[in-house]
């Protein structure tokens, strides 16, 4: 098993599993003598936990030496880190200019429909959250939706219920 | 496992790996690269692959053909595409069911697959090779030369294309002032945006002297539309990280750092995977080409900030802060990271290093203008045919780009702007299409160079609009250290929005000016600097349509939802209330439904046969399929429906009023006069009422007797109309004004515009408005057997019509631009050519031939099209010594119209400019009783703008009355309520649009019978289900 005690906070209950626990320990282990780390710390540690909520800011915080205010400076300045849970898909509109211009707006609000949440929220189920996102470069086949990692291009607002079915089934 | 390799140190064993790609190369009969770029991933380009692999496997054929993915092509439009070298054949769009076909036929039996190759859509010209591919033939590739022939996840397919040697030359050979000589003679300025020369940044930082230095590559590419630092990485990642080494070297850095977004996957796993490669190579790392020359590469990820793509706070990022700018200076070429000098230069700059040290920085410099040197990646998205990635030399047209290597604006759609630079950037207009790309070019016609982005857009985008989706782009990511960003952007975008929303006040465009300059004069970096750009270009070029929005509250481009209920009835210059009396056809109600329309519209009947309907281009149903026919269906109801009754309006108010000229702008102006109890007066030259609806639309267009009834309604409430009487004959002006408190003049645009050329006065030679008359009036009128009619407008088809009925044996029209520029209505053409009127393009009339003064042939003039004009079109210019002669006996010149003032008096009275009179923003000419509106003041135009004019000014003269007064504005009379149903049908999208029915071509000959038959009752139900009653939203929140 683990040989390493980790300290886990226990104001969060079990959230995290231990292996999720053990994982953060190891991503601040690895870049304990880099320079400049805490973004790559946070960026990796979001990706194990889904987001990063006060409790995580605290540990990484007394791990690493770093402020917490320092932390939740930066964790709140960058776009790509979130203190809201995310659901189990991730939905992002693009809500670049070309998107924009091709109606990636009516997307939005067909999805605002659809699962009754706004850009930001996560549904109740935690199945699907959503977001809306600048740029993401694939302004040619405008406008974009991406689900998870896959990218589904020329969305149009009447396609958004059955790209969204195709997740459900899973 | 790290990767191991031997160390690639000399140059000896760059070469012999160039040898052995090359001899593996030649192994294979076929080399078949499939496009890896993110959008033709998205495509399914990746399982193609598999697919063609498993096929060669099933067909033994691994020895004759190689399959790798190579980088993105950039003709994103057509992917997924497949290059099959070495002959170079170019498939596109391909699908997993044609790759089978694909295997068998050209791997198998040499015979490539023509149809699966690139096709002109317009021509049907079939490209085989990709060097033929006109969106690729009229680039010119420096930076993206590799893509297509290599696989960028290997990095002896880089070494193959002549890969490191350049890094090998810099680090061996040069002296780092040899370099920076190199790249200063080039003349390469920065990629990303600020176009600072590269070789001086260099020159800084190399004379700053530390122990330390730092290169950074900033991939950080965070303008909206902007994608070309993405395709690179994921295209030829080590060009960047040669042209990285070569920086180092020459200023003396160990270490490197690529600053990219996270949110580019394809382009980090890439990269990464160059780094490793290289690492293994031996070009990364300690001793370098055994010249102790040490450089290390690492990825930093962004975390999504926008600001972080400036220079002071990308490095703050990387040091683990929050990513906020700092006051310059110190630059960072003296103090940069961690306080160290650093160079920081973009994706694109750093591509284009290894070229220019290969091949000589003089060489480069041979291309592009004197200040912009090279070539520039753009990445052209938006409303454009060809999007994707494109490469052309420094000082090439922006419409070049937009138009021949674009393919223009898709759906017939007409362009409108250009977005260059992002949120920093501006939005150009049709008239700077001919602005060649050149940093400060750009910047003078409005807009910057910027990393790239080049959004199109069509006339269905709304500035305002797009003005305030940047706004709020650089509010969303304003870092906020700075007041003037920070609290100016939101203020910018607070009175953006409710300009959008239908709440902008009379001011506001002067405060956003206002605000545009402090903010630009005081923030802190270039984010906030440049934040108000987009405003003050759109202002400057668009400046018409935030006043529409402030003042007249409409968004042309129906975009804006606050301002309206469907887009439909807010693109109708009468807002006509199309959703409901659709909605009352389907549900049988048809009397309801000419209530309807007589509320905004009083010739509905004459509308439902000869409008533009805009309506129907903002029609949502048209992105599923096509536009609900809702002109043909407003005929239907004016057809089939019981006329209401019409009661006379009583006089309440002592003003009475005059108006010049019974056409649809002076009748409609007398009747909402009437409607608001004034006694109206309209006097008209000709013997009927009507205007151009009576003597210039002919017959088997609008029958007669259409246009007699809805006068007849107006006549009924109570308007006076004189005929026959004309202004400075049988009444002067004087006497008018005598008479009337105020005068609404419109007498529209009643002479046609001369040909100006020689000939022109001999017998047989016509003007299309006055031989339109003419036959309107019933008089009778020969024409020859052999006509040409000038001009490409409605009254150009009119004539040939017209001509055809009259029983010429053969009508022709010249027109000297190309088939889509035609400015008639896309039905009318139709039905010409149908008729047998043939047309020619691309010809202008030069000399008209005569004898005994009659006309006998015509003499055309071969036309091309040259640079844009101000509408966004080529002009078409002569080609010298292309002349013809075509035998003729009637010339019918329809190149425009122009106001006649019989009473020369007017022209002064009303202060008239070239031909036309100018009013302000309530139609008040400059006479303080006269106001003017329709042709005279805004030229030709279709019935229903004229309507609009004549009831924008009833309700100017009418609120100008009653403010002297100090009155109340009018209220109008409480109308009968009618309801409107809201019933869908499930399977409302699946009914195709109903064609119109028209009369056969044997009996629309010699005969004035109208063409278009309408809608059978089936049909009009039919036609009605398929509106999507985008209306139901607002109308639900209404009806509660």
């Amino acid at each position: 098993m683990l040989d390493v005690t980790i300290d886990k906070p226990t104001s969060i209950g079990d959230e995290f599993t231990q292996e999720q626990w053990y994982a953060i320990h190891r991503i601040i282990e690895k870049y304990s003598d880099k320079k400049g780390a805490l973004i790559p710390v946070l960026e990796e540690v979001q990706e194990i936990t889904g987001y990063l909520p006060e409790e995580i800011q605290r540990y990484i915080s007394r791990e690493m030496k770093i402020p917490l205010s320092r932390i939740y400076g930066v964790v709140t300045f960058y776009s790509f880190f979130t203190m809201k849970p995310r659901g189990k898909h991730q939905i992002r509109i693009c809500l670049g200019t070309a998107c924009h211009v091709r109606g990636s707006q009516r997307v939005v609000h067909e999805l605002e429909d659809l699962l009754h949440i706004k850009p930001g929220e996560c549904t109740c189920d935690r199945q699907f959250s959503l977001e809306t996102v600048r740029c993401l470069g694939a302004c040619g086949v405008a406008p974009v939706m991406v689900v998870d990692e896959h990218l589904h291009k020329q969305v149009k607002s009447e396609k958004v219920e059955a790209i969204l079915n195709t997740y459900n089934r899973e | 496992m790290p990767l191991t390799h031997d160390l690639v140190n000399t140059v000896d064993k760059l070469d012999s790996i160039k040898r052995r790609i090359g001899e593996l190369r030649d192994t294979f009969t076929y080399q078949a690269m499939v496009c890896s770029g993110t959008p033709c991933q998205a495509a399914d380009s990746l399982a193609l692959k598999n697919i063609i692999e498993e096929y060669i496997k099933l067909y033994h054929l691994e020895d004759k053909v190689s399959v790798s993915e190579c980088g993105c092509m950039g003709f994103c439009a057509v992917g997924p595409v497949m290059i099959v070298n070495p002959e170079g054949i170019f498939y596109q769009k391909l699908t997993r069911e044609d790759i089978k076909e694909i295997v068998k036929s050209h791997f198998m039996n040499d015979t490539p697959v023509e149809k699966f190759m690139h096709r002109d859509e317009s021509t049907g010209t079939l490209y085989r090779y990709v060097k033929d591919v006109p969106f690729l033939s009229s680039q010119k590739l420096i930076v993206l030369k590799n893509s297509g022939y290599m696989n960028p996840e290997n990095i002896e397919d880089y070494i193959y294309r002549d890969g490191y040697r350049a890094a090998y030359m810099a680090l061996a050979d040069k002296s780092t002032a040899e370099i920076i000589g190199e790249v200063k003679a080039s003349g390469l300025r920065g990629r990303g945006g600020g176009g600072f020369p590269t070789g001086l940044k260099w020159e800084f930082c190399a004379a700053s002297k530390s122990d330390e230095k730092y290169v950074l590559c900033n991939a950080d590419e965070g303008d909206p539309g902007a994608f070309m630092d993405r395709s690179i990485l994921e295209s030829d990642p080590h060009s960047v990280i040669e042209g990285m080494i070569i920086a180092a070297r020459a200023i003396g850095a160990k270490q490197g750092y690529v600053y990219c977004r996270a949110e580019y996957p394809l382009a980090l796993k890439r990269l990464q995977k160059a780094i490793d490669q290289a690492e293994a190579y031996g070009f990364l790392g300690k001793n370098i080409f055994n010249t102790y020359f040490d450089f290390h590469l690492e990825i930093y990820k962004g975390a999504g900030a926008f600001v972080c793509g400036e220079e002071t706070a990308l490095m703050q990022s990387i040091e683990g802060k929050r990513g906020t700018p700092r006051p310059r200076p110190p630059f960072p070429a003296v103090s940069g990271l961690w306080g160290k000098p650093t160079v920081l230069n973009n994706v694109e700059t750093y591509s284009n290093i290894p070229n220019i040290v290969l091949n000589g920085g003089d060489e480069y410099a041979k291309i592009g203008t004197d200040s912009a040197k090279g070539t520039k990646v753009f990445a052209l998205s938006g409303d454009i045919k060809n999007f994707g990635l494109v490469e052309v030399p420094m000082g090439t047209p922006i419409g070049k780009v937009i138009f021949d290597i674009g393919g223009g604006i898709p759906d017939g759609n007409r362009f409108k702007a250009v977005q260059l630079g992002g949120p920093s950037g501006g939005c150009l207009p049709a008239e700077h299409l001919n602005t060649l790309i050149d940093y400060d070019a750009i910047i003078k016609a409005g807009a910057i160079m910027g990393s790239g982005g080049m959004v199109v857009m069509d006339e269905h985008t709304c500035m305002v609009d797009i003005a305030r989706y940047f706004m709020e782009f650089c509010q969303d990511e304003s870092c906020g250290k700075c007041t003037p960003c920070r609290i100016g952007t939101r203020r910018m975008l607070e009175i953006l929005q409710r300009i959008c929303r239908g709440e902008g006040q009379d001011g506001d465009i002067e405060l956003l000016e206002d605000l545009a300059k402090t903010i630009g004069d005081s923030a802190l970096c270039g984010l906030g600097q440049t934040a108000p750009n987009p405003v003050l270009s759109t202002l400057r070029y668009f400046r018409k349509e935030y006043e529409d929005h402030i003042y007249r509250k409409t968004c042309t481009a129906a975009v804006c939802r606050d301002m309206f209920v469907s887009t439909c009835q807010h693109a109708c210059p009468v807002g006509m209330d199309i959703p409901s009396y659709i909605a009352l056809v389907k549900a049988h109600r048809l009397e309801d439904a000419y209530k309807v329309l007589l509320r905004t519209n009083p010739f509905p009947s004459i509308c439902g046969r000869v409008c533009d309907h805009v309506c129907e281009t903002k029609c949502r149903r048209a992105q599923m399929d096509q536009a609900v026919a809702i002109k043909n269906l407003k005929r239907f109801i004016t057809d089939n429906a019981v006329r209401p009754a019409v009661h006379a309006v009583p006089i309440t108010r002592k003003e009475k009023i005059g108006v010049v000229g019974a056409g649809a702008s002076g009748l409609a102006a007398a009747l909402e006069l009437r409607k608001r109890g004034y006694a109206v007066t309209v006097y008209e030259e000709m013997p009927e009422p009507g205007g151009m609806m009576r003597y210039g639309i002919p017959d088997y267009r609008l029958p007669h007797r259409i246009l007699k009834g809805e006068i007849d309604d107006i006549r009924k409430a109570g308007v006076e109309i004189k005929t026959r009487t004309k202004i400075g004959r049988d009444i002067t002006i004087n006497e008018l004004l005598d008479t009337y408190d105020y005068l609404y003049f419109a007498i529209g645009a009643q002479q046609s515009a001369k040909l100006d050329i020689r000939g022109e006065s001999s017998r047989g030679v016509y003007g299309a408005v006055e031989l339109l008359r003419q036959i309107n009036s019933g008089k009778k009128t020969k024409l020859g057997k052999h006509v040409s009619v000038i001009g490409g407008g409605n009254s150009a088809i009119d004539s040939a019509r017209s001509a055809m009925r009259m029983g010429a044996e053969t009508v022709t029209v010249y027109y000297r631009r190309e088939r889509q520029d035609l400015p008639a209505l896309k039905e009318e053409v139709n039905e010409a050519e149908e008729e047998g009127v043939r047309f020619e393009f691309l010809v202008a009339p030069s000399k008209i031939i005569a004898k005994n003064h009659h006309v006998v042939g015509l003499e055309l003039q071969r036309m091309k099209l040259g640079s844009f004009d101000s509408s966004g079109r080529k002009k078409p210019v002569p080609i010298d010594d292309e002349t013809f002669t075509v035998a003729t006996d009637t010339v019918i010149a329809a190149i425009g119209q122009k106001a006649v003032y019989d009473d020369p008096a007017w022209m002064d009275m009303i202060g008239v400019k070239k031909d036309w009179v100018p009013v302000d923003r309530h139609m008040k000419t400059c006479h303080g009783r006269i106001w003017a509106g329709g042709d005279v003041v805004s030229g030709p135009g279709m019935v229903i703008g004229a309507v609009r004019a004549g009831r924008d000014a009833a309700i100017a003269i009418d609120n100008k009355i009653r403010a002297d007064n100090n009155e109340p504005d009018w209220q109008a009379p409480v109308e009968e309520e009618i309801y409107i149903p809201v019933e869908l049908d499930e399977k409302a999208d699946q009914i195709t649009r109903e064609e119109m029915p028209e009369l056969s071509i044997s009996e629309r000959r010699n005969s004035y019978h109208e063409v278009e038959l309408g809608y059978t009752q089936k049909a009009a139900l039919r036609e009605a289900g398929r509106c999507l009653r985008c209306d139901v939203d607002k109308l639900e929140k209404s009806n509660k």
